[in-house]
């Protein structure tokens, strides 16, 4: 079957094509972090960063800014930045909808609500959750999934739209419910405000330990998926017809990418844009067979979110500028630029 | 033999007790390293008179000024704009998120740090192994208990319990003049802005603490923490006094704030309005944790009364 489906699609090659974006892919993440690892308010000579990163040195300080602040930092931006555009890619997939992000579905508003509500806890007891925060971030993701999943059989689970509702249903309600909070709350609406607009700045190993096997896990999943994707993208009757039960992959992405993303999240807030435009991105580089566009996504996110994160380090430095407007302020005028010229 | 036995048990028992109380008294004395615990109900050791100190909040980088040890910061966010010379003084960025790299690369032997903007980078600090104290006045006796906390840490708690004992007295010459005016005596009092929609302070916060002090009744009080308002609420009540915080203020634009408040609509009839007792002050005086609370006491006391 896989056979026919891969003529009918026309995706030729594909092999050779992975391989070489796999290797293309590693090889440019591998570098860019090394080049990212060189910004920041401190100025670290790049030299003092190489001994620093194969032997350590006795400079204290450098030590700690390279290993315990910047490294973690940057491997937490490639781990959510591909998480968070594969998982962008595979849910554009199920929903047939270009518009569709990872948060569509509204598990970061469950992750957001959650995280909220730790915070307002905090008021009442005392600061024994403070560490606690991406706990309930993830209690909150899973309970919209919950919702979103029931809500969506209640109505019509083998249409995209009816997913598709649910999910843009309970976002609003979280949503409502987090305005709710903020409007009274008080000393701690600081705190949730920073954490609705997501940075990485409090990266660390043990966060990235956490969350890295589930993302990793998560995403191969996902890319085992592409063929599967690949057909429904040529029309949902087309898919049925080619013996795919469309709403049972449908909940299977959905499942799998929630999962990814309610991990994410809950350790870096929500981080937008990304997840929109770098599928899109992916698509107009790599072309739409998702076997090659969903790890070309994850290559490409995980690259323009440390690089967005360089941005918002150093261009205010020693302000950090939210993570999320760098990636619309840069990523719109590129994917429209990209737009332009695959047109023309 | 027996005897020997007994008397080494004591001399043990003797010794154990009296070098578990060396700490104490150690720490009593003010030496260190001395064990402290702050707002968070973390237990924070400070090995050594800290010397490299960073501010995250205007109200910890004020205390500091106030108890005298600005030699001794080496960082403050972009908001700890009083006194004057905090320009001087390097900026680690905003309030949140903390910009660590800064902080490390400051290398600082202190960071005083406040719960309400940093609760997702605190366990961060304590991570990285810097010496955070997390304070979280809500109260003008929790500010008065910062000002001790602090110069406690820095090794001046003489200095700390004189700088409290005169802000107490202050406050205990407004109390004393209070307590003769009789409740219904008291002006209602209504704190405003200078925008369309209406936040005001209720019960629970510094600014209803001292207008309560000062001897007003907040006409707010009845709800809690700050709170968005109708208009109609205000009219109901009918304040005496109006108060307006703001930031900065350009030359001239009192009397626009007094007129756009005059002029909202159905508020003709507020007492406050017909007889002009609009008063325009300094936010920082009454938003912010530190000794000048006690300033903004004494100036909504002259409002009120004088």
């Amino acid at each position: 079957m896989n056979k026919s489906l891969t003529e009918i699609a026309g995706y030729t090659n594909w092999r050779k094509k992975l391989i070489l974006m796999l290797l293309v892919g590693s090889l440019s993440i591998l570098g860019v972090s090394l080049i990212c690892l060189n910004f920041g308010v401190v100025s670290i000579n790049p030299k003092d960063i190489i001994s620093i990163l194969l032997n350590g040195t006795q400079d204290k300080t450098k030590n700690l800014i390279i290993w315990q602040l910047r490294a973690p930092r940057i491997a937490l931006g490639v781990i959510t930045g591909a998480a968070l555009s594969t998982v962008g890619g595979a849910f554009q997939g199920i929903l047939r909808n270009p518009l569709a992000d990872p948060y569509i579905l509204g598990v970061s508003a469950g992750a957001a609500l959650g995280a909220c509500i730790g915070i307002a806890l905090q008021h009442v007891t005392g600061y024994l959750f403070a560490s606690y925060l991406p706990l309930f971030a993830f209690i909150g993701a899973m309970l919209s999934l919950y919702l979103v999943y029931k809500s969506s059989e209640i109505t019509y689970s083998a249409n995209s739209t009816g997913l598709l509702l649910a999910g843009v249903a309970i976002t609003f309600l979280f949503s409502a419910l987090i305005t709710i909070l903020l409007a009274i709350s008080r000393k701690e609406l600081q705190s949730m405000v920073f954490w609705l607009m997501g940075d990485l700045s409090a990266a660390n190993w043990k966060k990235i330990s956490i969350i890295t096997l589930p993302a990793i896990i998560g995403c191969l999943l996902l890319f085992f998926s592409s063929l599967d994707l690949n057909a429904l993208s040529l029309g949902e009757e087309e898919a049925l017809h080619l013996g795919i039960n469309t709403g049972k992959l449908r909940i299977r992405i959905f499942l799998i990418g929630s999962i990814i993303i309610a991990s994410v999240v809950s350790f870096t807030g929500l981080i937008g844009f990304v997840g929109l435009v770098i599928p899109h991105i992916a698509r107009l580089l790599v072309g739409p067979d998702h076997r090659i566009m969903l790890p070309a996504s994850a290559f490409l996110g995980g690259i323009f979110l440390i690089l967005c994160d360089v941005l918002a380090r150093t261009l205010m430095a020693p302000t950090e500028i939210p993570i999320g407007a760098i990636t619309a302020i840069v990523g719109a005028p590129l994917f429209i630029y990209l737009l332009r010229r695959k047109n023309k | 033999m027996k005897i020997f036995k007994k008397s080494i048990l004591i001399f043990t028992f003797l010794f154990l007790i009296l070098s578990s109380l060396l700490p104490f008294s150690f720490a009593e004395a003010g030496n260190y390293p001395l064990t402290i615990i702050d707002d968070t109900g973390t237990a924070v050791t400070i090995p050594q008179e800290p010397q490299r100190i960073i501010s995250t909040a205007p109200s910890n980088t004020e205390i500091l000024f106030d108890l005298g040890l600005q030699e001794k910061i080496v960082g403050i966010t972009n908001y700890c704009n009083f006194p004057e010379e905090t320009k001087n003084i390097e900026k680690i960025g905003e309030i949140s998120p903390l910009n660590f790299e800064k902080i490390i690369y400051l290398n600082p032997d202190l960071i005083l740090a406040y719960a309400g903007f940093q609760l997702k980078e605190i366990p961060r600090l304590r991570e990285l192994e810097l010496n955070a104290i997390v304070l979280e006045p809500l109260t003008l006796e929790d500010t008065f208990k910062s000002v001790e906390m602090i110069a406690n840490v820095c090794g001046i708690s003489d200095k700390g319990s004189l700088l409290v004992d005169n802000l107490t007295q202050r406050v205990n010459i407004i109390k004393s003049k209070v307590s003769k005016i009789p409740i219904s005596a008291r002006p209602k009092i209504f704190v405003g802005g200078t925008s369309e929609t209406i936040f005001t302070p209720g019960a629970g916060t510094l600014f209803n603490e001292l207008i309560t002090l000062a001897g007003g009744q907040n006409i707010a009080a009845v709800l809690s923490f700050w709170k968005k308002i109708s208009p109609e609420f205000v009219a109901q009540a009918e304040p005496d006094i109006i108060i307006v915080p703001v930031g900065a203020m350009n030359q001239g634009e009192e009397s626009k704030i007094k007129n756009n408040i005059s002029q909202r609509s159905g508020w003709s009839n507020i007492p406050a309005i017909k007889n002009q007792k609009i008063f325009i002050v300094n936010e920082d005086l009454f938003y912010r944790a530190v000794p000048r609370l006690v300033d903004g006491l004494e100036l909504l006391y002259g409002i009120f009364y004088e």
